[in-house]
């Protein structure tokens, strides 16, 4: 080795080369073992892509899910972002009280805040019953068991993804750049949309992406709230897997879903330095 | 073959977990396929293991106890071999995983009549010895070359006494009427069950149910598609009536009875045209404990006194024609094969759901969504 490689060598590498070798291992490894199910099973060749235009059901299915997906990023990071900006602006006690629920409803299983809704929003949960007993409405409403119901448990479980990142980057924010954009003549008004907004865009993106991506995945909740009639793409490779054992069609959906995930990456990555999202650094 | 079996116990708790909701796709199908390659690392599992136990791979819940009493007591007594078991399900898919990884654990699976015609087909499956198992003691004509209907099941729909106490609804057909009996209605998620109920509801006689002609049956239940509403688990159908979500839902039958009691006798069971599933207990291919020990099991399975216990303590229904006179009277109006039953029920037919099974369902799926 010659100097300057030496120089340039950190010997901290090393201590990341353990998680390295065993992501190569327990993790890109299966994965070339499904990319390689979905083009062999049930018989070699690209038939299974090819089901995914002739098939009303994928397209319809993968509609379904990235439409479900774009609706819970949309408000779980509006509703994050509120949430986000009202501790940043809190008192430091408030904030931390604060925090401290949003991480207990973070750590909750997603499991027992399904079922959760289902009680308070059900035919005859607490919702409904009160509405019924003070005469707003006679019958009951349908929060749950349909789309809307997804929406609603899903835009629950997902806004504490959308609010930590958006803290972070509002967080590295210098307040003197509010000061000074006052100052200058600006209303309260002007400095937020011209000043604040465009400040916590990294905020926003490194939220949307992730909130986007977590959702890809949902089971659960579509699967109890959605009442049987909301299928997204996890439960139906689920299905292909477990139950009809077409396990080429299960393995295609799933190649089809991490190449949309890193596409997506890549794409966001021409626009902007993904590295300053996740790093959280402003500059 | 530590390893081996590691990563399969893996795989399973993966599964479980990822079921659950607490693991995320990603890491589940990790799990997958970590499973996978392992099984292509690790060629060579050991044979050897001796019928020091038999494992019976069932659905968990209630069903260990029952089992445990109902056969592996008689069975333990006679043979000295132990009973255990594996509650995680077995599905088709995850038998299918278990053979196709070398390394078979399970002995017996309480699986459905379609899974022995699909899986034995494939050959996944061990066949039936009916020199051990006592062909008399099964239903005629569920004596399969790959499985045996220990029990029956079936899908019969429960109604609320409070909507339609006075003229209550007594076929498929009125399941399907929501002008003459409104309010929501709870089927099966995966297809069993909901697609005969349509065709009988559409007028199809009995005897020509099967082969299913599905795009008739897809029809009529997207006649009642805004009042539906489905489930994927007995619990989950459970809940949707004692919680009062629907005014008529499909059940598994044998959890009819605890329904009614559940709900304080409001929901009652309608048996009339319910959809009888033949049970099966398959032997995935080079299961542990060998041919002889877990045919003898299967044989303990079918005594009357097994089959009575399994009746009183799952709800599930016998398939021994000599136990059928036996079932206790507070029993007979749930049960498949009771006497008052027997000839108002469709017993399924496992061959159509094995060879047209897997499109039905997904043409289900598509009709619901």
């Amino acid at each position: 080795m010659t100097s300057t490689a030496l120089r340039r060598f950190n010997p901290y590498w090393m201590l990341v080369l353990p998680v390295t070798a065993a992501v190569a291992l327990l993790y890109i490894a299966p994965i070339i073992n499904i990319l390689f199910l979905s083009v062999t099973d049930p018989q070699p060749g690209l038939g299974n892509y090819q089901k995914l235009v002739e098939s009303d059901t994928l397209i319809r299915l993968i509609w379904t899910t990235i439409r479900v997906c774009l609706i819970t990023t949309f408000f779980a990071v509006s509703l994050g972002y509120l949430v986000a900006y009202t501790m940043m602006h809190a008192l430091e006690g408030q904030r931390r009280w604060m925090l401290s629920i949003l991480m207990i409803s973070f750590w909750i299983s997603v499991l027992v805040r399904t079922f959760s809704w289902l009680m308070l929003l059900g035919r005859t949960g607490l919702v409904n019953e009160t509405l019924i007993s003070v005469g707003v409405i006679s019958d009951p409403i349908a929060f749950v068991r349909n789309e809307v119901g997804v929406l609603i448990g899903m835009v629950d479980y997902m806004i504490p993804y959308a609010v930590l990142p958006l803290l972070a980057n509002m967080r590295g924010i210098d307040p003197r750049i509010m000061s000074a954009s006052r100052s200058l003549g600006a209303s309260n008004l002007q400095t937020f949309v011209r000043v604040y907004l465009p400040l916590t865009k990294p905020g926003v993106i490194a939220a949307s992406l992730l909130v986007f991506i977590s959702s890809l995945g949902f089971y659960i909740t579509p699967a109890i709230l959605g009442g049987g009639k909301v299928l997204m793409i996890a439960e139906y490779i689920s299905v292909q897997l477990l139950v009809t054992v077409r396990w080429g069609t299960a393995a295609m959906l799933a190649s089809i879903m991490l190449i949309s995930v890193l596409l997506l990456m890549y794409i966001l990555n021409r626009f902007m330095k993904l590295g300053t999202i996740f790093g959280g650094d402003v500059r | 073959m530590q390893d081996k079996r590691f990563m399969q116990e893996m795989a399973v708790e993966a599964a479980t977990a990822f079921q659950a909701g607490k693991m995320d796709r990603r890491t589940f199908l990790t799990f997958c396929g970590l499973a996978g390659v392992a099984t292509l690392a690790v060629t060579t599992g050991n044979a050897e293991a001796a019928a020091k136990e038999i494992v019976m791979w069932n659905w968990g819940g209630q069903s260990e106890a029952c089992h445990a009493k109902a056969i592996g007591t008689p069975f333990t007594a006679e043979t000295k071999i132990p009973l255990k078991f594996d509650t995680s399900g077995p599905l088709q898919g995850k038998i299918k995983e278990m053979v196709d990884s070398g390394k078979v654990t399970a002995d017996v699976c309480d699986a459905d009549g379609f899974d022995a015609i699909a899986l034995g087909k494939s050959g996944h499956l061990e066949p039936i010895d009916y020199t051990i198992v006592d062909k008399k003691r099964i239903k005629e004509g569920f004596a399969l070359e790959y499985g045996v209907s220990v029990i029956f099941y079936g899908y019969a729909f429960m109604y609320d006494t409070k909507a339609f106490g006075a003229n209550p609804p007594k076929n498929w057909a009125d399941f399907f009427d929501t002008k003459k009996f409104p309010g929501k209605r709870s089927l099966y998620k995966w297809g069993n069950g909901s697609i005969e109920g349509a065709l009988l509801a559409d007028g199809v006689a009995p005897k020509d149910v099967y082969p299913c002609d599905v795009p008739r049956a897809l029809k009529k239940i997207k006649s009642i598609k805004s009042d539906s509403i489905y489930w994927g688990s007995g619990s989950e159908a459970h809940d949707m009536i004692v919680n009062g979500e629907v005014a008529m839902g499909i059940v598994w039958q044998n959890r009819g009875k605890s329904i009614e009691e559940d709900s304080k006798g409001r929901y009652k069971m309608v048996m009339n045209e319910a959809i009888a599933m033949p049970g099966a207990y398959i032997v995935p291919k080079g299961n542990p404990a060998g041919r002889e020990a877990v045919m003898k099991f299967i044989n303990t399975a079918m005594t009357v006194d097994a089959q009575l216990t399994i009746l009183d303590c799952l709800g599930m229904t016998p398939s021994n024609p000599e136990a059928f006179a036996k079932i206790p009277a507070g029993l007979q109006p749930y049960a498949v094969n009771s006497k008052e039953n027997i000839d108002k029920v469709i017993f399924n037919d496992p061959v159509w759901w094995a060879e047209k099974g897997g499109d039905a369902v997904n043409a289900f799926l598509d009709a619901i969504g």
